[in-house]
């Protein structure tokens, strides 16, 4: 039933399973970003799917934003109570002893690990491009929020790192490399 | 939608079919084959407060889709009872906010089986 021989379990962003969840011209894939689901079964670890903070919050049809724009008291509300099902699910692997690592997807407004995105410039008419997304070290908002939910539970040593697919310094090879070093716990936290 | 990769048709699927035991059906791997994005469904030995969480959070992302024409399928483990179980908390969670359960897919483990199931379902709207 659990995991008897594997060695971890991964908490993945949403869109990982399901790119259907990204906005229009967001997706790499009609579905399952592969890269990443090839590297955690070659290394055995079981996978869990976090919720999709923006797709829940506010629908298919949202444009592109910016941290700045989804921060809100509401947005943070919503987040939070996905945060608490993930830590949930999280503290049941803990308490077995099984390790757990949470992998989210770099320059995400809410999913970013260790690069968001924030601009004070962005609002108003929806005229910004690709060309110009700002992206800046830090957490994304759900990110920030399963930090404090897990810090709550006294579960704050869960390990953490993200895809970089969205971000134009992206290398595939140096992306499984890193998560690879995230999985064999050298990677830092 | 032009440049948009997104295939608009979802499996919900067990998570037992997600993280199959050695030699079970990888359904990630037909969904892939597929074009279907994947949602998993809560493992049927989760406690009751995280699965219930899990299964509406499941339901209300799932309503944003059915109300915009994407197709989705539920893909569930032939003669597994704890997934029985999960599967009419599932149909709650949906009933709740006015949605039956979409097409399902009882798998026993065939994969041809299932590629074809998530082959034959109609072109979704969405993706016209």
């Amino acid at each position: 039933m659990a995991e008897p021989n594997s060695p971890g379990v991964a908490f993945v962003a949403h869109c990982l399973l399901n790119q259907n969840s990204k906005t229009d011209g967001g997706a790499r894939c009609p579905g399952i970003y592969s890269p990443l689901v090839d590297l955690l079964r070659e290394r055995g670890w079981r996978i869990e799917q976090m919720p999709c903070p923006e797709h829940a919050f506010l629908g298919m049809h949202r444009f592109w934003l910016v941290k700045d724009q989804a921060d809100t008291l509401a947005f943070r509300r919503h987040c939070r109570r996905q945060a608490k099902v993930v830590a949930g699910a999280i503290a049941v692997h803990v308490g077995r002893g099984t390790d757990v690592v949470v992998i989210g997807v770099e320059g995400s407004p809410s999913m970013g690990v260790r690069i968001t995105s924030s601009s004070a410039d962005w609002g108003g008419r929806p005229d910004k491009g690709d060309d110009d997304y700002p992206l800046v070290p830090g957490r994304g908002i759900f990110s920030e929020e399963l930090v404090a939910e897990l810090a709550e539970r006294g579960l704050g040593d869960v390990r953490a790192s993200g895809i970089e697919h969205q971000l134009p310094t992206y290398d595939e090879a140096a992306e499984r490399e890193q998560i690879s070093a995230l999985l064999e716990h050298s990677d830092g936290r | 939608m032009e440049g948009d990769e997104r295939g608009f048709r979802i499996a919900v699927c067990a998570d037992a079919l997600v993280n199959p035991e050695p030699g079970g059906l990888d359904a990630l791997a037909v969904c892939a084959r597929a074009g279907f994005g994947v949602m998993q469904l809560p493992a049927t030995w989760y406690p009751e407060e995280v699965a219930a969480g899990w299964l509406e959070q499941v339901a209300e992302q799932l309503d944003e889709y059915l109300r915009h024409g994407y197709a989705v399928v539920l893909v569930t483990r032939a003669g597994d009872e704890a997934g029985v179980r999960q599967r009419a908390a599932f149909a709650a969670a949906l009933g709740a906010i006015g949605h039956g359960l979409p097409p399902e897919h009882e798998s026993s483990g065939d994969a041809d089986a299932l590629e074809s199931f998530l082959r034959a379902q109609p072109v979704p709207g969405a993706a016209a």
